[in-house]
């Protein structure tokens, strides 16, 4: 079967690793041969979708014109296309539960329903959709990248996801693997994956924290490593915090002394935004620096120090410390009797989150691997578990929140406790309140809480059509089972008859079959992609066909060639074995052009040649 | 499990169980195996994830092996152990009065409760070290009956002692919000 690779979708940035000779390696998918693809897709008016660093210049931002002036530039958004950053914290929620900070950012169609959904020109996206274009992204540059001869094609992955990441944000992570025509084997929890790139050729046996501090979310995981087998003892987290919010807390210093028409404006808040991240960046090597956003008519030019920035950045850090506290203490463990401490996610870079990590853990927090690859590579070595060439390795990770049926009273009853290894299942008995029932509804939750309207409800399912009885007398066993992506499902069975119960679910977050299917028709039919894509392959072919050609040539008539000539050929030849690899489509045709144009000469005289001796056969056949 | 069926178990030979069985079964190992075997290896590893939770914890432990031998605890459930009644009055009274309390008040209810949460611990640890001692009991032939019994009071009081130390935290979480 085909090979299975790990994809990483971050909230700032996205990669796609492999193993390679038993070692794993991210494959250069960026720009400049990055192995980083941010996680920004642009969609402009008339569909046409941009992913990555070209996204980054199509948001709206300030820009310096080479005659000093200051203008607006990108997509404005809403009608005028869109550009969207940090989507992982729109996936699988409903719209009452987007953050007010990211509900302004965006122009939504629909805040009121299950999912919620951007307005980008006459069209809707899903978040869902919009992350499957960046893993559509990923998996065309690794083809590019990967395979000139041999063609191998990304179709079976594994993704991963915030350990904290609820029923709903897996389900929707799927979803946009399957948007993307990808087979979504695995979900793996991004901290066990960490400890999975540690692991593999670090330690072998003891208890592990992960430190997972990534753009916008946070993890914290306790693992114990034992011959092979990475157990996670309990895992805690946020979803909704990260380095996003941290940048947001320096623009809102940056921005303080502007009008509010000035502050709301989003190609200033972009741009500050830009000026806020990139001076926190500076930040973790020099101690103070200045930061600048030019405005139209003025500039904002503020100086910032470290330790203001540690200032700034504190109340975010002691929420994940809080966190931390939290799962050492459902792992049984103390934070002294973990051995290792590991940083993962680019916010970690910042001094004081190792320094306090440190001094919470009470020994230096390991580091060596990059930690915006680490979760990549962790997904790789999982791929190659699944694929079984990782011997006896094994990862038994857990569900993070408590899961539960709403019962009377609007109590939630816990069926399944957070921190449960998975995959895991318990089975309850059912049966109707009155005469006659046809159905019966079962409310589930994810959450701690003790009443249901503080848990997050996560789907309804209804079982049924149960035959007429009085009440009490029916009996259905309902077993409810979190699989290893940590997702639940749910089966019914008539205990008397034995008989499956159908189980109609209705999530209450996220899409239903149906509405995929049918997003995956329209993905088939949006035509401008395809368009572009096929433009390019075609380019390629033009191309490929001039390369063969000329070396066939070569190979037959090479002493009409002269060594000066040579020499310009194979200089074209060159620049188009690469451009070919490359997605530039107009360089491509421009350099057969020019290929085309040096070989005219070669080409004339391989004619000559050619008729010469065919009007000599002629003459031999003739004269024979 | 493929351990012997004991109460007192080796918790290290326990684990290893677990894992060379989940390294045979675990649905990572079919991935690729086709729907129906790895559906069948979801099924076979959330049972033995069960298994091994309801092994490990030596409260769970006890109450599966009363549901071994059809017994089971919620009859006793309904009196206070003799033996905590006091203790659980008077934490239940605490509780109470601290609901009732003035924002000054409450925080020296609250420290008191405090205290109480250590004490309840105390005894808590003191009954698990009681269950882990009687467990060796079933070792050797004895009175079942009397076992038996001896068994539902300890896993009794140790489940009075849990609800009360839920609402205590409960409460000091409260408080500490407010």
């Amino acid at each position: 079967m085909a090979r299975i690779f790990g994809i990483d979708l971050g909230t700032t940035n996205s990669l796609i690793a492999a193993m390679e000779n038993g070692e794993p390696r991210v494959i250069a998918v960026g720009e400049k041969g990055s192995a980083l693809l941010p996680s920004v897709v642009a969609i402009a008016p008339d569909g046409a979708v941009t992913v990555g660093e070209r996204a980054i210049e199509m948001e709206p931002h300030l820009t310096i014109e080479r005659d000093g002036r200051v203008s607006a530039v990108g997509f404005a958004g809403g009608e005028y296309g869109a550009v969207i950053r940090s989507v992982k914290r729109y996936m699988g929620l409903g719209g009452d539960e987007i953050a007010p900070e990211d509900r302004a950012r965006y122009t939504f169609a629909d805040l009121s329903g299950p999912v919620v959904r951007f307005q980008i020109g006459k069209r809707v996206f899903t978040p869902s959709q919009i992350s499957a274009e960046i893993l559509r992204a990923l998996k065309d540059g690794a083809e590019r990248a990967l395979g000139s001869n041999e063609s191998e094609k990304v179709e079976r992955v594994v993704i991963t996801v915030p350990a904290y990441f609820n029923d709903g944000q897996r389900q929707a992570t799927k979803d946009a693997g399957r948007l993307a025509g990808l087979e979504v084997v695995r979900l793996v929890n991004e901290p066990t994956a960490a400890s999975l790139a540690y692991g593999l050729n670090k330690m072998a046996t003891g208890n592990v924290a992960v430190f997972d501090f990534g753009g916008g979310t946070f993890d914290i995981s306790i693992l114990s490593i034992k011959e092979g087998i990475f157990e996670v003892l309990a895992t805690n987290g946020d979803t909704h915090l990260g380095g996003d919010d941290i940048d947001r807390a320096i623009v809102d210093w940056l921005i303080a002394g502007l009008p509010d028409t000035l502050k709301l404006d989003r190609h200033v808040w972009n741009s500050a935004r830009m000026a806020a991240e990139d001076a926190k960046k500076r930040l973790t090597d020099a101690t103070e620096t200045d930061v600048v956003v030019e405005l139209p008519g003025h500039s904002i030019r503020k100086h910032l120090t470290r330790d203001a920035l540690e200032q700034i950045a504190a109340p975010f850090i002691a929420r994940t410390l809080k966190r931390c506290e939290l799962a050492v203490a459902d792992a049984k463990l103390t934070p002294a009797n973990i051995d290792a401490v590991v940083l993962v996610g680019g916010s970690t870079r910042m001094p004081i989150v190792r320094r306090r990590v440190a001094e919470m853990f009470q020994k230096e927090p390991l580091c060596s691997i990059n930690p915006d690859q680490v979760v990549a590579l962790g997904a790789a070595v999982q791929a190659s578990v699944l694929m079984g060439t990782q011997g006896d390795m094994l990862l038994l990770d857990v569900v993070p929140l408590s899961l539960g049926i709403e019962t009377m009273g609007g109590v939630m009853e816990r069926l399944i406790h957070r921190n449960t290894t998975i995959p895991t299942s318990v089975t309850e008995g059912f049966t109707t309140a009155v005469d006659n029932q046809t159905h019966v509804d079962i409310h589930v939750l994810q959450g701690e809480r003790e009443l249901a309207k503080d848990c997050r409800s996560l789907a309804r399912f209804k079982l049924g059509p149960i035959q007429s009885q009085p009440a009490g007398v029916p009996r259905i066993e309902v077993t409810f089972l979190i699989d290893a992506n940590g997702i639940l499902n749910v089966n019914a069975r008539d205990e008397r008859t034995g008989r499956e119960h159908s189980v109609d679910v209705k999530p209450s977050y996220g899409l239903t079959d149906d509405e995929i299917e049918r997003m995956l028709e329209e993905a088939i039919d949006l035509g401008e992609q395809d368009l572009e894509e096929r433009l390019l392959i075609s380019a390629r072919n033009d191309a490929d066909q001039i390369l063969g050609a000329l070396r066939k040539q070569l190979g037959e008539y090479g002493r009409l060639v002269t060594p000066g000539e040579r020499v310009r050929m194979d200089e074209v030849v060159e620049r188009l074995e690469a451009a070919r690899t490359g997605s530039d489509r107009e360089l491509i045709a421009k350099l057969v052009e020019e290929l085309n144009e040096v070989t005219t000469p070669f080409a004339e005289r391989i004619m000559d040649a050619a008729i010469k001796l065919a009007l000599e056969k002629k003459s031999v056949e003739e004269l024979s | 499990m493929g351990i012997p069926r004991r109460l007192t178990i080796d918790l290290d030979e326990l684990e290893r169980r677990y894992h060379e069985l989940s390294r045979k079964i675990h649905p990572d190992r079919f991935a690729s195996k086709g729907p129906k075997m790895r559906d069948a290896s979801l099924r076979a590893t959330a049972t033995l994830t069960r298994s091994y939770r309801t092994l490990r914890d030596p409260v769970s432990r006890g109450l599966y092996w009363l549901e071994l031998r059809d017994e089971k605890l919620a009859d006793n459930n309904k009196r206070v152990p003799p033996e905590l009644a006091e203790l659980v009055f008077e934490v239940q009274e605490q509780l109470a009065e601290m609901q009732l309390s003035d924002p000054e008040e409450a925080h020296e209810r609250a420290t008191e409760i405090a205290a109480r949460r250590i004490e309840l611990q105390f005894k808590m640890d003191e009954n698990l070290a009681e269950l882990e001692r009687h467990f060796a009991k079933w070792d050797q032939p004895a009175d079942e009956k009397m076992l038996t019994l001896e068994l539902k009071t300890i896993l009794s009081n140790i489940a009075y002692l849990r609800t009360l130390i839920r609402d205590v935290d409960r409460a000091l979480e409260n408080s500490k919000a407010a």
